[in-house]
């Protein structure tokens, strides 16, 4: 009777694999095979170890821990040139990709015993300020920057700074854009190069809503990128001028009312995962069921990752303003890759990692690769970069990306509290609470705030 | 020497010495170093006094954690006790044919591990119209809901994880006990003119109570201290208006993604409290203590 | 067979037999259901899990084993993953067993001084869940300088409450005498317990090694702390990297989540029969 039963089960798993197999051979549909493809790749490079094969012995091994798995191959890329130019000082990364929360856990928690920590590791913008309180356990990197500090976009190295002292290398600007799906806004009629404002944007979006029943754009849940913007046009922020908490100040109650109403209209809706940048968001742009994303300028290489299927069709375009804004855009998210004070290498990591990160190649790189916008603006108009026919993001959107990137240049903002040790707590209560209570489950938005400062002002205390 | 340690006076202790050092380097000694630390603020390395403890009582979301888990415990107490009690003795019969088999298919989740079958569980729960639970309510013309972000359904989620889970378990946990009671009691019942339930009232259910007590124990245990079943089905310690938020998933998010952990251990004793509490009030109430101090 | 000979039951009772068939049958399809389901996802992509979640739909044109190929010949780190946690699992559970029921022996075959004071510690500490000690754990285990070893996942649980209580219970009913014959005989305690005590033990080992053999292939918060190079992940720490914002690993996830159950089903349903006799017999104290 078992042997039957194991017979059966493996008879049934391989007649069903068979079947399946047969299936996919008789065509399926051609546009997702890009996708899947790309979803292939993407899995091979991802979970997990990478490393380098270095040739020589006089070859120093450093480890690097990553969240995007994108960055493993920037960086191996990038080291490799290194190596060339340095074979007196060649090193080896052996890099580890972990999920965003357990990577930082990880590392927090490493920091804290002074072991099992790596040498070189990507910290993300919001929960950088966490590793800035008690005894840093981070190199400064001033020194490391200095060679560079004539070509780089200070304002992002004083995002991961603190008394003076940098401690992580900027990836990015994050210049906060938007991403127009021009099919879909065409068959409703709109043009998106006439918005201008945000009042532009909430008729835009109520036609399109009318015309074709779908939603204009995403609420978000739990990310900030579309509020941020908007507060800091406002020149509003999380906290008053003496860095005291304020999430119930004005600003924040009109932008969040805008959005409301925008919600009430139908024209905005929450998306599954919370946010445009989710990996439960994608397949609902990519089927075109969200026609437009405020992001910052990274998202081109979600983009390309995947939402395969909106390839020539999506745009790129300054983002809405008020009337009177106090800066057109900010820069939004970012990563610092620090170095570990402790480690046995770290003078020779900082050395390296501020060649991989702020070089002029590395700016190439950085625009190439990742496809973000270099914190080096000095290549934003090197049009042999960015009007390069190659690039895959160049032939994914439908303008030149650094068209719009120019046309800001000058007047990218930031929120002031985004450094502050307050900053990873006030993101995780919005993210998990205020914006939920307010735009899932219909509460008072002043309602909302006063809820959520009350809880925040008892962690502070 | 020798012969001491071969001695009949000297062997219990031999034996029982790798729990007594485990309890005290393992348990003791850590319980006592979590009392001190929720004392102090790590991070600023200092002594606070009871601040940890004083916020903790103004603390909304403590004590939403708190709630939660404890809504979670009662809840499995609820459905995983009776229920598989109820199975097994309705499994525990001779005639009924492929008992072994409906066994080993009960018992199958519990070897799918949680990150697992909280994965299926998540999407089964899905926002999109067309994942299982929605197709499920839209077949009785329900539109579709958003499962895990509001508090019942989410609390409705977890409660079918876990019986998805541990149902064949415990069903497994009181067949053992049933089989330990004789036949015999059953087939003089049956001649007396006992009905089925009469038998389960008077025979089964008192006969049973040290399985009954036992798979108590652990269900509590398991319903506070859970935590890997919610991460499944949010993807991580973060919930919608923390609706998945447990006790130890705030001691998770204070001490380790927040690195304050002199306010984490102050969770954890106040778990510790909590956990102690419940139990030695069941404890009490199934008379086990008094079993065991004869 | 001779289930012919069974007809003399009567028809009230052949009701009972029916009806709890039927209840049986679809409680067993209900608990199959989720397992189905992420059998019929393996064959889709991974994409199309994201966007429409799970369900019962089978459209033969969209599923292939493009999955499985990526479980078999993609270049990621499972198989690492996977043989981690076998090789920890069997690791734990055989210490555990070997030192839970010495200790469990203790306890149930002598009087001692503090026997039942240590013994209620036994029943506390039963009902303490680790995490209350993680964190203070945690930093010892860093000062003993145990950090990304598998030592500081199995040391702590080798003397296991629970399963020194099961043991107890187990070897309760072994009646005294047995252990007078051996000391006439001239054993010594530890020979009793090895030589007598040990292979009448068989049932409730295999039911402890059950039991013990899903936590550890489960556990996952104290590894998630202890454990640092992905190299050392074991099979949940690993798929749990899967679950990631920044990529869609939804392919391997899937095939490798529906892989990880194969193995130790098909080891279950040819050897129930053993697995149940031991839980049931684990249990037996007279």
């Amino acid at each position: 009777m078992k042997k039957r039963i194991c017979a059966l089960l493996l008879t049934t798993a391989m007649a069903v694999s068979a079947l399946a197999g047969c299936g996919s051979g008789g065509g399926g549909s051609t546009a997702t095979t890009g996708a899947e493809n790309a979803a292939k790749e993407t899995t091979a490079a991802s979970a997990g170890k990478n490393e380098m094969s270095v040739e020589g012995d006089d070859v120093t091994t450093l480890n690097v821990w990553t969240f995007i798995e994108l960055h493993q191959q920037f960086y191996v890329d990038m080291a490799e040139k290194w190596n060339a130019e340095n074979p007196d000082k060649k090193v080896k990364l052996v890099l580890s990709n972990m999920a965003y929360d357990d990577m930082h856990n990880k590392l927090s928690l490493a920091l804290e015993s002074g072991e099992g920590a790596p040498d070189i590791v990507d910290i993300e913008l919001g929960k950088f300020p966490a590793f800035m309180t008690g005894n840093i356990g981070l190199m400064d990197l001033t020194n490391a920057m200095k060679p560079y500090e004539s070509t780089v976009v200070q304002s992002r190295v004083g995002i991961y700074s603190k008394d003076g002292k940098s401690y992580g290398f900027p990836t990015h600007v994050g210049t906060t854009v938007a991403f127009y799906n021009d099919e879909l806004l065409k068959e409703a009629d709109v043009d998106y190069t006439t918005i201008k404002t945000w009042d532009d944007f909430k008729e835009a979006g109520v036609k399109y809503h009318e015309a074709t029943g779908k939603t204009f754009a995403c609420i978000e849940t739990s990310a900030q990128w579309m509020i941020n913007l908007m507060l800091a046009q406002k020149g509003g922020d999380y906290l008053d001028a003496e860095g005291n908490l304020d999430i119930t100040n004005d600003k924040m109650v009109e932008v969040l009312t805008y959005i409301k109403e925008m919600q009430d209209t139908g024209a905005f809706a929450t998306v599954p995962g919370g946010q445009p940048d989710n990996e439960e968001a994608y397949p609902f742009y990519n089927s075109g069921d969200y026609a437009v994303q405020i992001m910052p300028f990274w998202q081109t290489s979600r983009y390309t990752n995947y939402m395969t299927d909106l390839e020539g069709k999506v745009a790129i375009a300054a983002v809405p303003s008020f009337e009177g804004s106090v800066v057109e855009t900010i820069g939004g998210g970012g990563t610092g890759t620090a170095v570990v004070a402790s480690g046995e290498h770290a003078e020779l990591a900082a050395e390296v990692m501020a060649f991989i990160k702020l070089s002029e190649e590395a700016s190439n790189e950085i625009w190439n690769v990742l496809g973000f916008d270099p914190v080096n603006t000095a290549v934003w108009t090197d049009t042999n970069l960015t009007q390069n026919p190659d690039n895959q993001y160049i032939k994914y959107f439908i303008n030149y990306p650094f068209d719009v990137l120019n046309e800001v240049k000058d007047h990218i903002g930031l929120l002031q509290s985004c450094t502050d040790e307050k900053a990873p707590s006030i993101n995780n209560e919005f993210c998990n609470v205020t914006l939920n209570s307010i735009y899932e489950d219909g509460m008072d938005i002043k309602e909302a705030l006063e809820q959520s400062q009350d809880t925040l002002s008892n962690e502070f205390r | 020497m020798k012969k001491l340690f071969y001695s009949q006076k000297l062997a219990p202790y031999v034996f029982i010495f790798p729990f007594v050092i485990t309890v005290l380097v393992f348990w003791i000694a850590p319980i006592g170093n979590g009392v001190l630390l929720s004392f102090q603020d790590v991070l600023k390395d200092r002594w606070v006094g009871f601040d940890n403890y004083s916020r903790l009582l103004t603390d909304k979301i403590f004590f939403k954690a708190v709630w939660n888990s404890i809504k979670y415990m009662v809840g499995t107490l609820i459905l995983l006790i009776p229920f598989p009690m109820l199975f097994a003795t309705l499994l525990n019969n001779k005639m009924l044919k492929g008992a072994g088999f409906f066994k080993s298919i009960y018992f199958l989740p519990a070897l799918t591990s949680v990150v697992v079958g909280g994965t299926i569980f998540r999407l089964m729960f899905g926002e999109s119209s067309f994942s299982l639970f929605n197709q499920v309510i839209g077949f009785f013309g329900k539109s579709p809901i958003k499962w895990l972000k509001g508090a019942n359904t989410t609390y409705f989620a977890l409660l079918l994880l876990a019986c998805w889970r541990w149902t064949g378990v415990n069903i497994l946990y009181f067949l053992a006990g049933l089989q330990n009671i004789s036949t015999d009691l059953y087939e003089a019942a049956s001649i007396d003119g006992a009905s089925k339930w009469q038998q389960f009232r008077k025979i089964s259910l008192p006969l049973l109570k040290p399985t009954t007590v036992y798979v108590l124990t652990i269900s509590i245990y398991a319903g506070l201290s859970m935590f890997l079943e919610s991460t499944m089905l949010f993807k991580g310690n973060n919930s919608p208006n923390n609706i998945g938020l447990t006790i130890v998933g705030y001691l998770y998010r204070q001490g380790v993604e927040k690195r304050a952990m002199g306010y984490a251990c102050a969770v954890g004793i106040i778990l510790l409290i909590i956990v102690m509490m419940v139990n030695v009030l069941q404890l009490k109430l199934t008379g086990t203590f008094k079993k065991e101090e004869k | 067979m001779g289930h012919k000979g069974m007809k003399s039951k009567n028809q009230k009772s052949k009701m009972e037999i029916w009806l709890s068939t039927i209840l049986f049958v679809i409680l067993a399809i209900l608990i199959l259901l989720p397992i189905w389901l992420l059998f019929i996802a393996s064959f889709k992509p991974g994409g199309d899990l994201l966007q429409y979640g799970l369900n019962l739909e089978l459209n033969i044109d969209r599923m292939s084993l493009d999955n499985f190929v990526l479980l078999f010949k993609g270049q990621h780190e499972y198989w690492t993953w996977f043989f981690n946690s076998i090789f920890l699992t069997a690791v734990t559970v055989i210490s555990t067993l070997a030192v839970s029921a010495f200790v469990g022996y203790g306890f149930a075959a002598y009087d001692f001084k503090g026997k039942n004071i240590l013994f209620i510690i036994v029943l506390l500490i039963l009902s303490i869940p680790l995490e209350v000690v993680m964190l203070p754990l945690y930093k010892q285990m860093s000062v003993m300088k145990l950090m990304d070893n598998y030592i500081a996942i199995v040391l702590p649980f080798m003397a296991h409450a629970s399963t020194i209580f099961f043991f107890r219970q187990y070897l309760l009913g072994i009646p005294k005498s047995l252990m007078e014959a051996g000391r006439i005989d001239g054993a010594t305690e530890y020979g009793i317990f090895l030589k007598l005590i040990v292979p009448i033990m068989k049932p409730a080992f295999s039911a402890m090694a059950i039991l013990n053999g899903m936590n550890a292939w489960n556990n996952y918060l104290w590894p998630l702390l202890v454990v640092r190079s992905s190299d050392k992940y074991t099979l949940t720490l690993g798929l749990n990297t899967l679950i990631n914002p920044y990529g869609d690993n939804y392919s391997l996830l899937i095939s490798g989540s529906l892989f990880s159950i194969i193995p130790i089903f098909l080891l279950f349903i040819c050897f129930q029969k053993y697995f149940i006799e031991g839980m049931t017999a684990g249990a037996v104290k007279g």
